[in-house]
């Protein structure tokens, strides 16, 4: 019998969809732009800078054509800001995943859900399309114009392919060594895999059965995306019987009531 | 719950306390009479999957007895329970059952216990984070022989860490598998960045 695939992506797919993201080179050399399936890339003409994919920058980085600047939350100062408000000031929550362009929550306010169109104007070919919803890949937030503070779905991945193959870039730009910038990315993996294991506490309680997975990146998710199915999944098992017995109650009472229920049930759908 | 789900029908093989509540002729070598007829109110451990059927099908009687009554298993009785309150993190639930969960789920649908299902709760969700803990720093098992610096970073490996996996039941294992799975797949994927 085959076994079936595990739910969700596996680290390469994700490091993979990863090299999708955005990020910003200096060109040392001319070159054209090419037809590509995903659009042309812009012409690079130094020393302007230029918003490649990740791929092909860590191409032309490996052949000395380009140099990679890092996006702003690669600093060290901006990491160990990040780790302290995920140690000391919120220790519970994973710190926010990066803002949402102004225009982007017409449709829905106060949800800050990732859509919008390029930060800030950090891509020329995006500015023309506005009206376009777009999500993590397509959000320039791996760029140099990218926001301080604020760690993106694909964080380190990128953090790890930059410091991998252009750590001397990342070095120069941010002036701190890669080993720094490199202990700092441990550290903050290991207070959010922390952080990530104590959110099963969240379970705990009947009917609180929330586990709050914003702000979390692409790699923590396909690392602990086994652990937590098998958790919640569980939980609903050792909960069952008590459910049943929940609902059973509440069906007698919705008869017992009649109307009553069926207009507050309305009233909650409302809202 | 598949039909071939191996752990639910060892679940189902576990044996729970019953209590016959009538005579039933033929059967006194279930307590070790072979030729008598067994008595009322003889106390049989049986397995699960007998026992939910003699409890609930109909004898025909008038009083509407069924054939036996049956007791929480000594692995979900009062001690487990109040040790379970006190740390869920302090007790080998497989020395209880192999199948504690499976069990104790079972047990709860055949009768209602609140307070099973909250203990039960709460000590699946404390003891997960524990094996995820555990998991993440077991990492380098997959590949020993990496020399002392690996073994070294295996902190909590061995001592109270092995005890603890020792004692874990069969969903906490495959929890366990899961969890190092994930965190081996990001250790593979982290090391091969640069060679890539």
């Amino acid at each position: 019998m085959a076994m079936p695939l595990p739910p969700g992506l596996a680290h390469s797919e994700v490091a993979f969809l990863a090299e999708m993201e955005l990020v910003t080179v200096v060109p040392r050399q001319r070159l054209e732009s090419i037809d590509l399936l995903g659009g042309a890339t812009p012409p690079l003409r130094p020393p302007h800078r230029t918003d490649l994919p990740l791929w092909l920058a860590l191409l032309l980085k490996k052949q000395r054509r380009a140099n990679i600047v890092p996006p702003h939350w690669l600093h060290p100062s901006s990491l160990s800001e990040i780790i302290h408000h995920e140690t000391k000031v919120n220790p519970k929550a994973f710190s926010a995943p990066p803002p949402t362009p102004v225009r982007a929550d017409t449709h829905n306010p106060g949800h800050a859900h990732r859509q919008g169109s390029g930060g800030g104007g950090a891509q020329q070919q995006q500015q023309q399309q506005e009206q376009l919803l777009l999500s993590a890949p397509f959000r320039a937030s791996c760029t140099a114009d990218a926001p301080a503070g604020y760690l993106p779905y694909h964080w380190l991945e990128v953090a790890e392919s930059l410091l991998a193959h252009a750590g001397d870039d990342v070095a120069s730009a941010l002036g701190a060594s890669a080993g720094e910038v490199r202990g700092l990315l441990r550290d903050l993996v290991e207070v959010r895999a922390a952080k990530m294991r104590s959110s099963t506490a969240d379970l705990e309680e009947f009917g609180g059965g929330l586990m709050s997975m914003r702000g979390v990146g692409a790699v923590e998710l396909a690392e602990s995306r086994g652990f937590v199915l098998g958790v919640v999944d569980g939980v609903r098992k050792v909960g069952a019987s008590a459910e049943a017995v929940r609902r059973e109650k509440e069906e007698e009472e919705g008869e017992e009531g009649g109307g009553e229920e069926g207009e507050s049930d309305e009233e909650m759908g409302i809202f | 719950m598949s039909y071939y789900d191996i752990d639910s029908i060892l679940t189902d093989a576990e044996k729970i306390p019953c209590t016959f509540q009538i005579d039933i002729p033929d059967l006194g070598y279930l307590d070790n009479t072979p030729t008598q007829s067994l008595k009322a109110g003889t106390r049989v451990n049986l397995p699960l999957w007998l026992a939910e059927m003699l409890a609930i099908a109909n004898t025909g009687d008038a009083e509407g007895k069924s054939f036996v009554t049956f007791d929480l298993p000594p692995a979900l009785g009062n001690d487990v329970v109040q040790a379970l309150k006190a740390d869920p993190r302090a007790v080998p639930l497989r020395d209880q059952s192999a199948h504690f969960y499976g069990l104790g789920t079972h047990m709860m649908e055949l009768s209602e216990e609140k307070e099973l299902a909250a203990v039960l709760r709460k000590t699946f969700v404390t003891r997960a984070s524990e094996v995820a803990l555990h998991a993440r720093k077991v990492g380098g098992v997959g590949h020993r022989g990496k020399g002392a610096a690996e073994e070294g970073s295996n902190l909590g490996v061995g001592g109270a860490g092995e005890e603890f996996l020792r004692g874990l039941d069969e969903w906490e294992r495959k929890l366990f598998r899961k969890a190092h799975d994930g965190a081996k797949s990001g250790k593979e994927w982290m090391e091969g960045i640069k060679k890539n």
